[in-house]
């Protein structure tokens, strides 16, 4: 609640005391590894739109194809020159960042899934001979990748998952500790699998929501709603797409590329523009970077205010999520969360003393969402913390 | 088996011509077929249940198709294939649990055979419980997947006890049919008490000199009134008469002769006198998963007028008419058109509705609904069997009586 204070006088002090703080322990970087791996120069602002960004850019699907399988190659490569280069423990300090990165180029996969592949190897590294040791471990791993990023929801979310997971496993009673471990390995080798057709689970629930002559409002890039909107074009299904423009990551401009390509016809707005249209829209699709206890959804800065007017307008808002985007946070109101800031390119210098609100999602509460449709089915926002509790007992 | 054919196609006939009238009798007589049905199946020796569901599913597939829009079919079809699959879930896990101490003593042959490592009794068990709850995030990650965990759990249940012994065999066929008859038989007495359940919470929620409004007639809210009036309620009951089939006239009638002070009210004034209204109490065709209620025509523009007012909008419904799929297109999908007769006479009109000479189709066009799609956020109680509930909460009772395997009612060629 610091963040809500009144006194701009106290907020600036903070920050200057926050620049101020020097990196937290510098290792010594191997030549191999890339200048993003390990240190986050300055902790409020999200490393996961800085990279994220740095991934993306504005891609083409055929730049995807290629990028993928580029990457494919070289992966193997840098993970073991990173361990051989460093020591023992650092190395595995390093590969647990550096592998997450790594899986995170592929385009096509989720964070939560990278994460979760990233402690996959280093139950594969580990030299552990009791769950116990490699459950702390994996404890110490998660904590390095969530501190690596502390405003990714679903980061965290997939961390807490795969830990929890690990440990319910445990407590099945597998007598032989090498088979237990493999049986791990073996499910968070094919986690990525299940984050795939947890889209297509997903594309296919929402199908019947999309009829033929209606125009969808699209707001930031989200790869599970390409897919549902990918599907619909393949089920030759009629329909048009505005794509609000998303500044400043410009995902808008990515989106209407996606799906020019598609054959959809698709309209741009700015992002000021969303009310003057709401009245030819019939439906808003959004992703969300997490789901929170309440059936409210963090997603990207302009969410709310989208939801607000389709509310106002009585148009339904639908969210298409994965399930373990579902997170263990109850916002109370916008600044209730991790910050995440982003630095905005106006194109102009601002002056110093002008402050600029680089926050880089917002949170819109249950009420202005009509249904989530995730892989566990449709859902209305009070079957979420439902969920949650089923996971979390 | 012809004779249980012939049955079914009985009732498919008697669903396209809409002979059957009303979400109970007809959801009765679904449970009833479905219950004949059962007991003259013979199933094999493995794997009963899912051979049992599939035939089922068959069934209900050509039930459903018969008339889509009567949900309550489809509920009824659901509700008993979930019955199925409890059954042998419950008969697994006491199979499971009597077996878990002969199994210790055969663990090294079983250890030799199996290439998976060997799971507790409480393991399985579990994977099977999760079997049957709708997929959580646990089910994601653990990837077992819901078809598989019935067979080989039965199937390896069918496979020990024919080790040990051979005789159990028989009446663990016979065990399975008869604990879902029995839960059919369940199901039926609860459809057919459903309106004394909903009627004995009628006492809670209607007080001394209040004004209740209704459109139309239903059974459930006659019940509910009348045992209200029974406990020496005293209030007045305003009707709106429910055009085009005026039944609200009949209703107020047989009010009026229960000793009630009723008013009949056109649907038009339901606005105007809506101030004056303290609660709304309806009945419904069907409750869909979200909460959305689909109603004769014409509640949907009460629960607004409601809703203007603040006036607390209730539904009786029982748990037949619990849907568990989400509308994405009430208004067109789950609505029928009834004849034009109802609102025009054929004689008079006619010449209007005779084909026009220029464009080839009438130019006076009638349109008949029968019913109303009320969104969830209009309506404020919802009361049946299980007492109230929030619109919001309907998930938590889809979840308790439905699979969510069940939700597309389809044979599967090639399980």
């Amino acid at each position: 609640m610091w963040y809500r204070s009144a006194s701009f006088i106290l907020d600036r002090q903070h920050q200057q005391q926050n620049d101020t703080v020097t990196n937290p322990d510098s290792r010594p970087l191997s030549p191999s590894s890339s200048a993003m791996a390990t240190e986050n120069p300055n902790p409020s602002i999200s490393m996961y739109y800085q990279t994220r960004a740095a991934h993306h850019g504005v891609v083409t699907s055929d730049w995807l194809a290629q990028a993928q399988a580029a990457v494919g190659g070289n992966s193997d490569d840098a993970v073991s020159d990173n361990c051989v280069s460093g020591g023992d423990e650092e190395c595995k300090g390093f590969s647990v960042v550096d592998e997450f990165n790594n899986w995170r180029k592929q385009p096509d996969l989720a964070e939560a899934v990278a994460a979760i592949r990233a402690l996959a190897s280093v139950i594969r590294s580990s030299q552990a001979t009791t769950m116990m040791e490699l459950e702390i471990e994996l404890k110490k791993a998660s904590d390095s990748l969530k501190s690596w990023d502390t405003t990714s929801i679903s980061l965290t979310a997939g961390c807490d998952l795969f830990m929890r997971y690990v440990t319910r496993t445990s407590a099945l009673e597998y007598e032989d500790f090498n088979s237990a471990k493999s049986r791990l390995l073996e499910r968070a080798e094919k986690f990525g699998e299940i984050s795939y057709k947890a889209r297509r689970i997903i594309a296919m629930l929402s199908q019947d929501f999309i009829f033929d002559g209606c125009t969808i409002l699209v707001h930031g890039f989200s790869r599970v709603v390409l897919e549902v909107l990918r599907t619909a074009a393949q089920n030759k299904k009629l329909f048009r797409v505005f794509c609000t423009e998303g500044r400043p990551d410009r995902t808008g401009l990515r989106l209407s590329n996606e799906l020019a390509k598609l054959d959809v016809p698709v309209k741009l707005l700015i992002d000021s523009a969303v009310a003057y249209s709401m009245d030819e829209v019939d439906m808003v699709f959004v992703g969300a970077d997490g789901v929170v206890e309440s059936g409210g959804i963090i997603n990207m800065m302009g969410t709310y205010q989208i939801a607000l007017v389709a509310k106002s307008m009585n148009k339904p808002v639908y969210v298409a999520a994965e399930s373990y985007k579902f997170a263990r946070l109850y916002p109370l109101d916008q600044k209730d969360m991790v910050p995440a800031l982003r630095p905005i390119d106006f194109g102009v210098p601002i002056p110093s003393k002008v402050e600029v609100e680089t926050s880089a999602r917002d949170y819109t509460p249950p009420q202005y969402l009509t249904l989530l449709f995730t892989d566990l089915g449709v859902l209305t926002p009070s079957v979420v913390s439902d969920e949650l509790i089923q996971l979390y007992l | 088996m012809p004779d249980v054919q012939s049955m079914v196609n009985e009732f498919v006939i008697k669903l396209k011509k809409r002979k059957v009238e009303g979400s109970k009798s007809t959801a009765k007589l679904t449970a009833e077929l479905l219950r004949s049905f059962i007991s003259q199946q013979r199933l094999p020796h493995r794997n009963q249940a899912g051979a049992l569901i599939d035939a089922v599913k068959a069934v209900g597939e050509k039930l459903i198709a018969a008339n889509p829009v009567e949900l309550a079919v489809g509920n009824v079809v659901r509700r008993v294939l979930h019955i199925i699959r409890e059954e042998d879930l419950s008969l697994t896990t006491a199979a499971v649990g009597g077996l878990s101490l002969a199994a210790e003593s055969d663990d090294e042959n079983d250890m030799e055979q199996d290439d998976h490592p060997v799971l507790s009794a409480t393991a399985v068990a579990a994977a099977a419980r999760n079997a049957l709850r709708p997929p959580s995030l646990q089910t994601l990650l653990e990837d077992i997947p819901h078809s598989a965990v019935a067979p080989p759990t039965s199937s390896s249940g069918g496979d020990s006890e024919g080790k040990s012994k051979s005789a159990d065999k028989n009446s663990m066929t016979r065990k399975l049919k008869h604990n879902v008859i029995e839960a059919v038989n369940e199901l039926i007495q609860e459809i057919s008490t459903c309106h004394e359940q909903i009627a004995e919470q009628a006492v809670e929620h209607i007080h001394h000199n209040e004004v209740i409004l209704t459109l139309g007639s239903s059974r459930t809210v006659m019940e509910f009134l009348c045992a209200a009036k029974e406990k020496k309620r005293s209030f007045r009951v305003f009707v709106a008469e429910g055009a085009p089939r005026y039944q609200g006239h009949a209703f107020a009638k047989e009010l009026a002769g229960r000793g009630l002070q009723t008013t009949v009210i056109t649907d038009s004034a339901v606005f105007a006198m809506i101030s004056r209204v303290n609660m709304v109490i309806v009945g419904a065709h069907a409750v869909m998963a979200n909460g959305g209620v689909i109603a004769p025509v014409g509640l949907n523009m009460v629960a607004l007028a409601a809703q203007r007012h603040a006036v607390p909008f209730v539904v009786l419904a029982g748990v037949h008419k619990l849907c568990p799929l989400y509308p994405h297109n009430p208004e067109v999908l789950l609505n029928e058109l009834k004849s034009p007769s109802e609102l025009l006479d054929f004689g008079e009109f006619s010449d209007c509705l005779d084909v026009g000479s220029g464009t080839g189709s009438p130019l006076l066009h009638v349109v008949n609904p029968a019913f109303d799609y009320v969104p969830p956020n209009l309506v404020n109680l919802f009361i049946t069997d299980t007492g109230g509930h929030n619109p919001s909460y309907i998930y938590r009772l889809i979840a308790d009586y439905y699979s969510a395997d069940d939700l597309v009612v389809r044979r599967k060629s090639a399980s």
